[in-house]
């Protein structure tokens, strides 16, 4: 317990946390800027207005449009006689139909307003907000460890502490305790800045207990996502004993290997090659469910499909956390240090 | 009582790609009894800080027994580890952190007091540098940070590594002093590895000698002294032309003496002739005389540990001959060693020489 203390200190004291929680702290804000300057309840009269007056003016330079007003006649001609009983044209009005053919400015298409849906529109960005904080905490997690090894400090410890699982544990602990508070924190003062916004510049819509039921899962789950990164980038830490080795292999597969996968997969002509992409195993996660289609057999008018569930995701990427911490713990125990 | 720590048999074997595995242990033992200091000496390379890893459960050995307190280790390290206090090879640290907050989560870790921090911190002399980050200490800093962090449990036993490494005269006297305080008047058994041997001659009671991953003595450091290296006479002549004669009278004069110790040896040394295994220094100065060779100096050079560690450690091989492992042969020495010289450079055989 001693132990475990002494690693929440040693995470709140080093600066890397600093930076990265004015960084956090930056991006919120950002954030929240984003929608404040971008959301609004709508144009008022005098955009309104303004955007009409805009928009006969253009009109008045359409001279085909002109035309057609002008000129009742206009649709007689074997050139238009295709909209004789033609269901979509029946109903309108000569004005109508020339504004159809020739486009007719109207003041909405001038002006562009977005308000800012909160029922519909912070889900994603919360769990995006849970995500970006776990992937802050698996560099912070990966450094923790890879810097303690790379100073010397862990030799250092085990001089302290000679069980090294002890050590293992409370280190992987602390890293985790942090990760959860950090990605609550984050996750609660962004839900707060944007119902602020949306209450003051958009829609907060319906937050009904159907809302909550659905949204919470998935804000948990993406939590849970943090953590196992967190985890993952703790013990790959731990396995390349560097903090450079850890980042580098997991952007390195984010970026290159995720896509040298599906590039095989495409040249193998496999089915469903999305499903060898850690992306699409992340979003059924979080998701719940992910279907993936396979047009392949083109004597079907149906696609084949493939259903990834999240409890499918879970084990899967669970399985991949798993496996790297066992593997990490093994080696810890096992190897010299040296 | 019995031995604080005791150590049979270690062996350790590094491998190696490509080539064949290396034993940095090869069967050592080691005993260190209570409430002293114990030298732990041996050539770069020889093992000593394998040893101490080993003792203290950072890396695995692959054979021997180990105990400390009488308890087994690795094993039971973690019972008796709030009772050694330690520092291996060079201890790094967070950069970042203060020398302060180092050892206060390292304090805080195992549930020792913050005032204990403070008192280590003055008794190690880093008072004033405590607040500053480790980044910009220097060597010394280090290693008083290191000694520090050891003293911080109030061990019972303590194990540094090289702990003079680094520090300057006011602090390798300062560190002599406290260490002999802490195992003479404190009852702390202090166990240092060193190659330097002067150092040794200094601080410690007793001591081993390794060389090559084995023991080649052991025992009381005067007894050692005493029992090994040889008395010599330093003779000069006005004239250094002169040298080669004198060597050859005393060397044909010694064949006329009786008993085991005949052998007489006489080497050059530059301008003076060093004298080995002769009776006295009155026969020299007669035998001399006789050959009608006239000294202007005689000296008695005074034994210490570093005539008895090359002479342990290197008892000058034959150049070109090959050394087996485990003949702890190690030192290819020059022909004649100033014996009262400070300082002597011990270089380790090359690897690819030993077979
Ligand atoms: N991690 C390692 N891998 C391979 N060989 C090693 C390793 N650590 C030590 N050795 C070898 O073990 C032998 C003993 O090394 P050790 O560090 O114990 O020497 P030492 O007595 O402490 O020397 P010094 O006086 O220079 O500190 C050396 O030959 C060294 O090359
Ligand atoms: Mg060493």
């Amino acid at each position: 317990m001693n132990l475990f203390k002494a690693e929440l200190r040693r995470i709140a004291r080093r600066r890397l946390t600093l930076v990265f929680g004015i960084i956090a702290a930056a991006g919120l804000l950002v954030l929240a800027a984003v929608f404040w300057f971008t959301s609004s309840k709508g144009p008022t009269e005098a955009e309104l207005a303004d955007a009409q007056a805009e928009a006969d003016r253009l009109n008045e330079e359409n001279y085909e449009y002109e035309e057609c007003l002008d000129d009742e006649a206009y649709f007689e001609t074997e050139e238009y006689s295709f909209i004789e009983g033609e269901p979509y044209y029946e109903d309108m009005t000569h004005d109508e139909l020339c504004a159809d053919m020739f486009g007719m400015w109207t003041a909405e298409d001038l002006i562009y307003t977005y308000t800012f849906d909160f029922a519909a529109e912070s889900p994603l960005i919360l769990i995006g907000v849970a995500i970006i904080a776990g992937l802050v905490m698996m560099m912070l997690a990966s450094s923790l460890i890879g810097a303690e090894w790379s100073s010397g400090g862990m030799a250092n410890l085990l001089l302290w502490h000679p069980n090294r699982m002890k050590v293992w544990g409370a280190k992987l602990g602390a890293a985790a305790a942090v990760c959860v508070a950090a990605v609550v924190v984050l996750m609660v003062l962004a839900f707060g800045l944007l119902y602020v916004i949306a209450a003051a510049r958009g829609e907060v819509g319906d937050l009904d207990s159907g809302w909550w039921n659905e949204n919470l899962e998935k804000f948990a789950r993406a939590g849970v996502l943090s953590v196992g990164m967190t985890l993952l980038g703790a013990s790959l830490a731990m396995l390349g004993r560097h903090t450079a080795i850890s980042g580098g292999i997991i952007a390195g597969y984010l970026i290159v290997g995720d896509m040298l996968v599906r590039f095989a997969a495409m040249a193998l002509e496999m089915a469903y090659p999305e499903r060898l992409s850690l992306y699409t195993w992340v979003s059924a996660w979080i998701e719940g469910r992910v279907e993936l289609f396979d047009w392949s057999d083109v004597s079907s008018e149906q696609a084949d499909v493939m259903v990834i569930t999240s409890s499918e995701a879970g084990l899967l990427l669970g399985g991949i956390v798993f496996l790297f911490a066992a593997l990490a713990t093994w080696a810890f125990k096992r190897r010299d240090v040296a | 009582m019995p031995p604080i720590i005791e150590i049979s048999g270690l062996r350790k074997t590094y491998s190696r790609a490509f080539r064949q595995p290396h034993n940095a242990l090869d069967g050592l033992d080691l005993e260190v009894a209570a409430g002293q200091v114990h030298g732990f000496l041996g050539p770069n390379g020889s093992g000593k800080t394998t040893t101490l890893r080993a003792l203290l459960g950072l890396i695995r050995v692959d054979g021997g027994t180990m105990r400390i307190f009488g308890e087994e280790v690795p094993q039971r390290l973690p019972e008796v580890v709030s009772r050694i206090g330690a520092v291996v090879e060079s201890p790094q640290f967070f950069k970042h952190f203060s020398g302060r907050l180092t050892l206060q989560l390292l304090a805080e870790s195992a549930g020792v007091s913050k005032a204990r921090v403070e008192e280590v911190l003055e008794q190690v002399g880093l008072r004033d540098a405590a607040k500053a980050s480790v980044k910009g200490y220097s060597l010394g800093m280090r290693q008083r940070l290191a000694v520090a962090q050891a003293l911080l449990k109030q061990p019972q036993l303590l194990i540094l590594d090289e702990p003079a490494n680094g520090l300057d005269p006011a602090g390798i006297h300062h560190m002599r002093e406290l260490l002999q305080w802490l195992a003479h008047s404190q009852g702390v058994t202090v166990v240092v590895s060193s190659h330097l041997l002067s150092e040794v001659q200094q601080l410690c009671d007793s001591m081993t000698i390794v060389s090559r991953g084995r023991r080649i003595v052991d025992g009381n450091v005067a007894d050692i002294i005493a029992g090994h290296g040889e008395s010599s006479l330093s003779v000069r002549f006005p004239d250094a032309a002169s040298l080669p004669e004198a060597a050859e009278a005393l060397v044909s004069a010694s064949s006329g003496l009786e008993g085991p110790k005949a052998a007489v040896s006489a080497a050059i040394d530059r301008d003076r002739l060093v004298v080995k295994g002769a009776p006295e220094a009155a026969w020299v100065t007669r035998t001399l005389a006789d050959a009608g060779i006239y000294l202007s100096e005689l000296r008695t050079e005074t034994k210490n540990l570093e005539s008895v560690f090359l002479e342990l450690t290197g008892t000058a091989p034959v150049p070109g001959q090959t050394v087996q492992i485990g003949e702890s042969v190690v030192v290819p020495q020059a022909p004649s060693v100033p014996v009262s010289a400070g300082e002597v450079t011990v270089q380790v055989e090359s690897e690819g020489a030993e077979r």
